[in-house]
């Protein structure tokens, strides 16, 4: 994680725009891998498998990796976001502020959610 | 003209609840959290957290 490429230094002064709108792009990748991320998670308890058990349970845990996978693109895109400095003041600043505590809650609580699949996949609990 | 400013909360709340009842709405039907006048796209970008958070805490409470 880069933490200061390319921030100004002259807090407030500094042109907002391009450090408000990497924040925004990180936003918005992160937004979408763990948008997808958790439609794959939350089809958990509707999914309907076909097959053999065998069959069942490897199409279970494939569904799961996927989402381990996107959840971590997710935070690494969190992080990055995260890491943009908003030392600026005003309106737009103060809601950048906003959203990136916003971004460490999700960051948290996405960390948790990959934490728990990681360790079911592990420990084979994912057995349909 | 002060009457509107000083209309009692639960007359408010019922009035609310009338008209969304008309409506058709659900009150208690949750809003995005940042719905307080700010401009496009910083409110949705916030929005689309909140939303992230709240799909989140289900998973963990499930």
């Amino acid at each position: 994680v880069t933490m200061s490429n390319g921030t100004p230094s002259n807090p407030g002064t500094g042109p907002a725009e391009p450090v408000l709108s990497r924040q925004k792009q990180h936003h918005r990748k992160a937004f979408e891998y763990i948008s997808k991320a958790l439609k794959i998670d939350e089809e958990e308890t509707t999914y309907q498998f076909e097959g053999t058990v065998m069959a069942q349970k490897r199409a279970f845990r494939a569904r799961k990796e996927q989402a381990v996978d996107l959840y971590r693109k997710g935070i690494t895109e969190l992080e990055k976001g995260i890491a943009v400095q908003l030392k600026g003041q005003g309106e737009a600043w103060d809601r950048a502020r906003n959203l990136q505590s916003k971004m460490l809650t999700n960051l948290v609580m996405a960390q948790d959610r990959l934490d728990v699949l990681e360790k079911a996949l592990r420990t084979d609990d994912y057995m349909p | 003209a002060s009457s509107t400013l000083n209309a009692p909360q639960a007359q408010v709340d019922s009035l609310m609840q009338e008209v969304a009842d008309e409506a058709g709405l659900e009150l208690n039907m949750e809003l995005p959290q940042s719905q307080t006048a700010t401009i496009g796209s910083a409110s949705a970008a916030s929005s689309e957290q909140d939303e992230l958070s709240q799909r989140l805490a289900k998973l963990r409470s499930m």
